[in-house]
């Protein structure tokens, strides 16, 4: 008996080291202390060994099943670290490159937007948006723009067919539909549709009949800000694009006004700017947007008291920005989105 | 506009550099385009030398080696030189070493062809002097040997290239511009001085060949003079006008002509001279064309005029078209003896309607169209009158013949200086700003208690008429580059941005971050491209009234085909893009109107990326469908609350039976998602499959997002059970689950709660028949309240399993 357990145990040691895997231990797990195994067998024959020699021989048999059960755990564990080992595969070489695409990128233009928005919310603007499809009192009668000026000219502005009909665009009354020229349009909406205290600005997709060549695009983009409250100065004006220009294009920028003419504003400013980090242009004023304070009759077609209300209005190209801050010399690679462009953005 | 500076010099003193003025013109509000330099600039070491002896070079047939004397303080110089018009004697100009010639040519002293040459001998194009490049330059006249070259040869002119804004007519002319220098540096402007004509009584009769003009159209032409000079002798002008006029672009014609040219860009008022002869029953009438009317202008073209235009014309035909182009029929010529010289004022709209409507833009409507100063056309023709005595002979006879009058303009402004100061928010003295609106020749009076003023505007000056524009004159005085700068108010007004910014900023954040490079492309396509998408794209009306290119004619209906465009052209330059999104504006026609819609599109091509040591799947239907879902989410809506359905028949944008759509007007949303059409990519030239997704959205959906509110949950587990469905192979599995998650709901009697239902398998094959699918789905139940029994879970499945064998035409598969 002693020996038989001896044996016993010794196959179970001799089994486990041909064991591979789960099923071939599961199957010795069986030959021994399964149903009809050698162990189980044993056990079954306790009850033929006389009395007085049970405890001895249970002692025994428990020893035996001990060792057995050792030797399963250590068959397991080896089996587990294998089956680890199989599942992890071989090591990672972390020099291979990772085979994932990416980063994603925004575009430039989207950079750009992003940026003024970001600065001109810090001090208290918040972004307007409209319709890129206008009509023609917002885009320009609402804006002092005579009936005859050159910049409503079917040569400079793309019209919609005269019965296009939008469903969410609204007329003043029976003018023509056309694709905005600037988002000055989105000032207009706005603020018929509430009182002052307003500080919005408004980007995006503008329009005008240009050949595309280097400097044009038939669709471009603006960001115009406005802001209207009462007592606004000529010097708050210059406060807010003095510190905008510094933010957008570093400390030690520069600014200058320059005396221009919009019909939507008097008096009507360019701006220049100087700054001694874009080191392409130098020191030399570069004209960068175009500015002033809201003009009487453009109160008056919204409804404002020029008496009580003054504002300023201004506005700038995205592209133009986009390609002094980067040292971008065509318009045209902003649309032929070239991975190799888009990706010096990423 | 072009402005001479030597012209500008006859009416004002300018000691000031052409850098100088530029930036003053800037500073007036005139920007600078460019500025042109004709003659010689200033060149240092550039001398008078003579030529004393002239050997042959020993080793180049070419060259010779020049002796020259170049005055007592330099002495004589070698140099060798390649020209063979000179002689022993002559003059010439020199270049010695540390002289930079125009185009930036440094002259050092240097070999040639191993002899020493201690500077270069020049031609004129050297020097700045004319196109000569042939030979030297040789100077006329014998200077003094060692005189800088700039003070032989002084005839140089600076043109200034101005912009003039619209509202400034009144700097259309070297006066213009001259009174505008004069105010900014403070000085005065030297006008003209006129000779006195002969009075009225003193004059010779001019009846025998002009009896009169009159104006049929007083709105288009509120005042017309016209002035008889007999006896004229047509010649070139003098060399002083044809100079000026050259420099400012213009050709010399003849002294008459030259004339009217010369005034109109001295003082901005457009004249025309007539032959006398041509003027048909000796009457001019300012009339409208008729319809169709035909006239020869001076430039040789054929004109048909339109009965809004104006012309000026004799008793039979029209004689040239009001303030824009005269007449070949009364041209002046070579034997014109007897002229008719008018000026008019004519309505700006009216010129402006004319030019545009011709397609004809001259100096002459280019003014008109823009205000000429009615008050100014007295000056004019004087002015006019004296330079043709002087430059042609002959005298005026009889009285200036005048039609219309003068428009009423005494335009005077209510001004207060602290209005000025509470506009522009920083202090300028009463007496700064009064000087600034005296320097511009307006006259300042004061009211008793001194807060008001009232100021007068000269007759030029029809863009002032408020309180404000006089604001901009201060300010320009003042210098706007000296506005300060001051405190940011950041004053907050309580708003947000606008929905779809936020909506386009999550959009474009998230697409990043699954690694799509964002792409603009233009929102204008061809009209082939829009047709090729799908029938119902093409019969949208989206076509613009007036395209400037073929390839720009209609508003894009997705941002996908500008996509495409970037996709096939990164394709062709091999630069391995692969992803790319795009948010936007797209336009479609809905239930008859067209609507602007907000658009965000992606897509994934298959080929292109650069070969790697693993491969990744590339995207499908599915994945596609889920960005589609989390957009739609950032917009505030569930696509899964719309009917999502495959997209069907012959469509060419996308692949049949790999592609779906989710299109509800009335909840303003339209989804797009799949394979695009293989066959069409093909076409477009671009290779491997494309998986794309777009989602469009109307503006007017975008709301603010609304503030989260909590749900309480169940701490208590889940139940779960799994059913398999044999249903009909083209069954959508959505409807299987909205058809079980109904049942399932009310199996519960509200007791607990369906959690969810989802599908885990869909299977053909063995076991199923060949027309069916089985689709598995798990469904989850909960209780808020405790924890479900197995009993009563079972009861409900028991329930749910005859309601579906009763109420559906699925079988329950084993």
């Amino acid at each position: 008996m002693e020996e038989e357990l001896k044996q016993i145990v010794e196959s179970a040691k001799s089994g486990v080291s041909g064991v591979s895997n789960r099923a071939g231990f599961e199957a010795l797990k069986a030959e021994i202390t399964g149903p009809n195994g050698s162990l189980t067998k044993v056990m079954k024959g306790m009850g033929k060994v006389a009395k007085e020699d049970r405890p001895v021989f249970g002692k025994l048999i428990n020893l035996a099943k001990q060792q057995v059960h050792a030797v399963y755990d250590e068959a397991m564990s080896v089996i587990e670290a294998s089956e680890i080992a199989e599942k992890l595969g071989p090591p990672i070489d972390p020099s291979l490159p990772s085979p994932d695409s990416g980063p994603g990128s925004f575009h430039p233009l989207t950079q750009v937007r992003e940026e003024v928005c970001r600065i001109f919310k810090e001090i208290g603007f918040t972004v307007a948006e409209g319709t890129e499809i206008e009509t023609e009192y917002y885009c320009f009668d609402a804006l002092n723009t005579p009936k005859d000026h050159p910049a409503r000219d079917l040569q400079d502005t793309f019209y919609m067919p005269d019965n296009a009909d939008f469903g969410n665009v609204s007329k003043k009354s029976d003018e023509r539909y056309l694709l905005r020229t600037h988002t000055s349009s989105v000032q207009i909406r706005s603020m018929l549709k509430g009182d002052p205290p307003i500080r919005i600005i408004s980007p995006g997709r503008c329009f005008r009949r240009d050949t595309v060549d280097a400097t044009h695009s038939a669709n471009f983009h603006q960001v115009e800000g406005l802001y209207v409250d009462k007592n606004v100065t000529v010097r708050d004006l210059k406060a807010i694009l003095d510190y905008f220009f510094e933010q957008l294009l570093g400390k030690g920028t520069t600014t200058r006004f320059r005396p221009h003419f919009f019909p939507y504003t008097e008096p009507s400013f360019e701006v220049d700017f100087s700054s001694s980090h874009l080191a392409k242009l130098g020191s030399d004023w570069v004209e960068i947007a175009g500015c002033g304070m809201v003009e009487p009759e453009v109160f008056a077609s919204v409804g404002y008291d020029p008496e009580v209300y003054s504002g300023f209005a201004f506005g700038m190209g995205i592209e133009r920005i986009a390609m002094i801050i980067y040292g971008i010399d065509d318009i045209r690679y902003f649309y032929q989105n070239d991975r190799r462009f888009l990706n010096q953005f990423a | 506009m072009k402005i001479s500076l030597t012209w500008l010099k006859r009416y004002i003193d300018l000691p000031e550099t052409p850098k100088d003025l530029a930036a003053s013109l800037t500073l007036l509000g005139f920007e600078v385009d460019d500025i042109q330099t004709t003659g010689v600039p200033q060149l240092e070491n550039v001398l008078v030398g003579e030529v004393l002896e002239r050997v042959q070079h020993p080793d180049a047939d070419k060259l010779g080696v020049c002796r020259v004397a170049l005055g007592s303080e330099i002495g004589e110089k070698s140099i060798v030189c390649g020209a063979s018009n000179y002689k022993v004697g002559d003059r010439v100009p020199v270049a010695l070493p540390g002289a930079r010639l125009p185009g930036g040519f440094k002259i050092k002293r240097s070999k040639l062809r191993g002899v020493e040459s201690d500077g270069m001998m020049c031609s004129g194009k050297e020097i700045g002097a004319g196109e000569d490049a042939a030979g030297l330059l040789i100077l006329e006249g014998f200077p003094e040997i060692g005189t800088p070259i700039n003070e032989v040869l002084t005839e140089s002119d600076t043109v200034f290239n101005l912009e003039v804004t619209p509202n400034r007519p009144d700097c259309l002319s070297h006066i213009g511009i001259a009174r505008e220098l004069a105010a900014w540096y403070r000085r005065e402007v030297r006008y003209p001085a006129l000779d006195d004509l002969t009075s009225v009584d003193s004059r010779p009769s001019g009846d025998d060949i002009f009896e009169g003009a009159s104006v049929d159209c007083e709105e288009d032409c509120p005042l017309y003079r016209a002035t008889v000079i007999k006896g004229v002798k047509i010649g070139p002008s003098p060399a002083w006008m044809q100079e000026l006029l050259s420099s400012i672009g213009l050709r010399p014609i003849n002294n008459v002509v030259d004339v009217t040219n010369f005034v109109l860009h001295e003082t901005g008022n457009p004249l025309h001279a007539f032959d006398a002869r041509d003027i048909n029953g000796k009457k001019i009438a300012v009339r409208n064309a008729a319809e169709g009317e035909t006239m020869n202008t001076l430039d040789g073209e054929e004109r048909k005029l339109a009965s809004r235009m104006v012309v000026i014309s004799d008793e039979k035909r029209a004689l040239a078209i009001a303030g824009v182009m005269g007449g070949q029929n009364s041209e002046v010529k070579d034997d014109t003896t007897d002229l008719v010289l008018e000026v008019a004022y004519f309505n700006p709209t009216t010129i402006r309607w004319v030019s545009k409507n011709l397609g004809l833009s001259t100096d002459s409507s280019y003014r008109f169209e823009r205000g000429v100063d009615p008050k100014s056309l007295r000056f004019a023709t004087d002015r006019a009158v004296q330079l043709i005595l002087e430059t042609a002979g002959g005298e005026v006879c009889g009285p200036e013949h005048v039609a219309g009058s003068e428009p009423v303009s005494q335009n005077e402004i209510k001004l207060s200086p602290d209005w000025i100061r509470a506009k522009a928010g920083f202090d300028i003295p009463d007496t700064q700003i009064q000087e600034s609106l005296e320097l511009l020749d307006m006259v300042v009076s004061h009211g008793d208690d001194g807060a008001e003023w009232t100021v007068s505007i000269p007759s030029y000056r029809g863009d002032l008429d408020r309180p404000i524009d006089l604001l901009e004159e201060v300010l320009r005085i003042y210098g706007t580059n000296k506005i300060p700068s001051g405190v940011v108010k950041a004053t907050a007004t309580g708003a947000n941005d606008h929905p779809i910014t936020e909506f386009v900023r999550q959009s474009g954040a998230y697409l990043v971050g699954q690694h799509f490079a964002e792409t603009i492309t233009y929102t204008l396509r061809s009209e082939s491209e829009q047709s090729d998408w799908s029938e119902s794209v093409a019969a949208m009306d989206l076509g613009l009234k007036n395209p400037i290119s073929e390839d720009q004619t209609q508003l894009r209906h997705s941002l996908i085909p500008g996509m495409l465009e970037s996709l096939r052209l990164n394709q062709s330059r091999k630069t391995g893009a692969t992803r790319f999104f795009e948010t936007g504006r797209v336009f479609r026609e809905i239930n008859g109107k067209l609507i602007e819609l907000i658009s965000v599109a992606f897509l994934e091509c298959s080929h292109g990326a650069a070969r790697s040591w693993k491969e990744r799947g590339s995207d499908d239907f599915y994945l596609a469908k889920k960005r589609v879902e989390i957009l739609a989410g950032f917009a505030g809506m569930e696509l899964g609350r719309f009917g999502i359905k495959p997209i069907e028949g012959d469509h060419t944008a996308w692949q049949e039976g790999h592609a779906a759509l989710v299109d509800d007007p009335r909840a303003g949303i339209l989804a797009e998602i799949g394979l695009m059409n293989l066959a069409r990519i093909k076409a477009l030239d671009i290779q491997g499959e494309i998986v794309a997704g777009s989602f469009c959205i109307l503006p007017e959906r975008l709301r603010a997002a609304k503030r989260v509110k909590f749900q309480s949950f169940s701490l208590f587990p889940p139940s779960s059970k799994d059913l398999a469905l044999v249903v009909g192979k083209s069954e959508l599995a959505s409807n299987v689950v909205k058809a079980v998650s109904k049942i399932a709901a009310k199996a519960t009697k509200n007791a607990f709660a369906l959690e969810a239902l989802d599908v885990f398998d869909v299977y053909e094959g063995e076991g199923v028949p060949i027309d069916k699918k089985s689709v598995g789905v798990s469904m989850s139940f909960r209780s808020q309240e405790r924890t479900l029994k197995d009993k009563e879970v079972n009861q409900a499945f028991e329930v749910i399993q005859s309601e579906i064998k009763a109420k559906t035409n699925y079988e329950i598969r084993d």
